[in-house]
């Protein structure tokens, strides 16, 4: 039963090609709104400390086979051991560190202003969306889907008879709020809407690339977006930060349990063997 | 698209000294992986425009994007001179990382030319 409609140009003149492009300017425009409005925080010096003690410990652990097994012994009990070391936190001061980030003001509201930039963009042009373009076919998707889809794609049309290929202009817009993820990640240089994981990342003082984060943070976040355009959203969002948080000092144990862990093997044995394989090849 | 022309000139060493313990440049290594994101992004959307042109529909689309992303991959892997322990420390990373992140974009951008071409 699939007949083929035909579609006024006019729909691909003042529908489609204008709804795409204000979706891309409206998020250059964010981004350059977040840039512009970004606070310069004071880092405190405790929180940078712990972060550059993890930052330490962990290039310890990796280069552990490259310094002779007493150095990395001494090097070792100077993080880890029960009197001073640095990375020993009693259990009582963990629950507390983690407690005041997450009642600290002036990160509670920066975290505010960034889900306000992201929300508040998205849910005008929703509305926008809704209110001039509803009512009728936008656009033909290439590949058919179920009819379970029918709802969800064709708000705006009351016939049940059409092709579920052809979608009304809501799901154009949420097909352009994915895809234009794409672009904008080529287009502006970084993942601009993750600015707030790194952040968090530069004020634990982690000298860490975000980009794994960044996806999985980025995807649980447009998810979110659009799934529930409410407040509900909004307590999510607090609680998946102060879980990275007191991933952030719980962390410090979990160094030192790594560091605990780690088996010496001393690598420059093997390196004299090598050169002198390199040599004999050389010399032949 | 600068980004890209300039990003595929730049794939940086990540492991020079080759030692039985392999050692890793992480900045090096991040730069490579950006690099693949981004070869990948492009890909998928001059994919997506492709495919819309031609007049792909429903599984064949699909299976296109696949061959893109394949051809990606291979286009990295020549771009990496066949050594690829040099650039990454895995072989996941070059050939499946990212494969599913242009799915959107292709999906986008294939809704779009197909609409404007065929439809319109």
């Amino acid at each position: 039963m699939a007949e083929d409609l035909v579609l006024d140009t006019a729909i691909r003149d003042w529908v489609l090609i204008p709804l795409s492009v204000v979706m891309v300017l409206i998020g250059i425009l964010r981004y350059f709104v977040s840039k512009l409005m970004r606070s310069s925080q004071v880092p405190d010096p405790k929180i940078v400390k712990e972060g550059q003690v993890i930052v330490r410990a962990r290039n310890l652990r990796a280069a552990a086979n490259f310094i002779p097994p007493k150095s990395f012994r001494s090097r070792r009990v100077y993080f880890s051991n029960e009197e001073n070391g640095l990375l020993f936190v009693p259990k009582g001061q963990a629950q507390n560190a983690q407690a005041q980030m997450f009642s600290d003001p002036n990160m509670a509201m920066d975290m505010m202003k960034k889900n306000l930039s992201m929300i508040i963009p998205q849910t005008l042009t929703f509305a926008w969306v809704n209110f001039f373009f509803s009512g009728f076919v936008a656009a033909k998707i290439p590949f058919p889907l179920t009819q379970r889809f029918r709802s969800m794609l064709q708000n705006g049309i009351d016939l049940s008879t059409v092709d579920v290929s052809y979608v009304s202009s809501r799901s154009w817009y949420f097909l352009n709020l994915f895809g234009l993820r794409g672009l904008f990640s080529l287009i502006l240089g970084e993942e601009n809407a993750t600015d707030d994981t790194q952040r968090m990342m530069q004020m634990s003082g982690f000298g860490f690339d975000p980009s794994k984060q960044c996806a999985t943070c980025y995807c649980a976040a447009t998810i979110f977006c659009a799934s529930d355009f409410c407040a509900a959203w909004v307590p999510d969002s607090y609680r998946n930060f102060s879980q990275c948080f007191s991933q952030d000092h719980q962390s410090l144990g979990a160094e030192k349990d790594g560091l605990d862990i780690v088996q010496h093997e001393w690598a420059l044995p093997k390196f004299e063997h090598r050169a002198e394989a390199v040599l004999r090849k050389l010399t032949m | 698209m600068t980004g890209h022309s300039d990003s595929s000139s730049s794939e940086k060493k990540s492991n020079e000294e080759m030692n039985d313990v392999p050692v890793f440049s992480a900045e090096n290594m991040q730069n490579n992986m950006k690099v693949i994101y981004y070869s990948r992004t492009f890909m998928s959307i001059i994919g997506g425009v492709i495919a819309g042109i031609l007049g792909f529909t429903g599984f064949m689309g699909f299976v296109f994007y696949f061959l893109v992303m394949t051809i990606t991959s291979i286009g990295l892997i020549a771009k990496a001179k066949f050594s690829v322990h040099l650039y990454v420390d895995s072989w996941n990373r070059i050939i499946l990382d990212g494969f599913m992140g242009g799915l959107m974009s292709f999906v986008l951008f294939w809704t779009f030319a197909y609409d404007i071409v065929h439809i319109f």
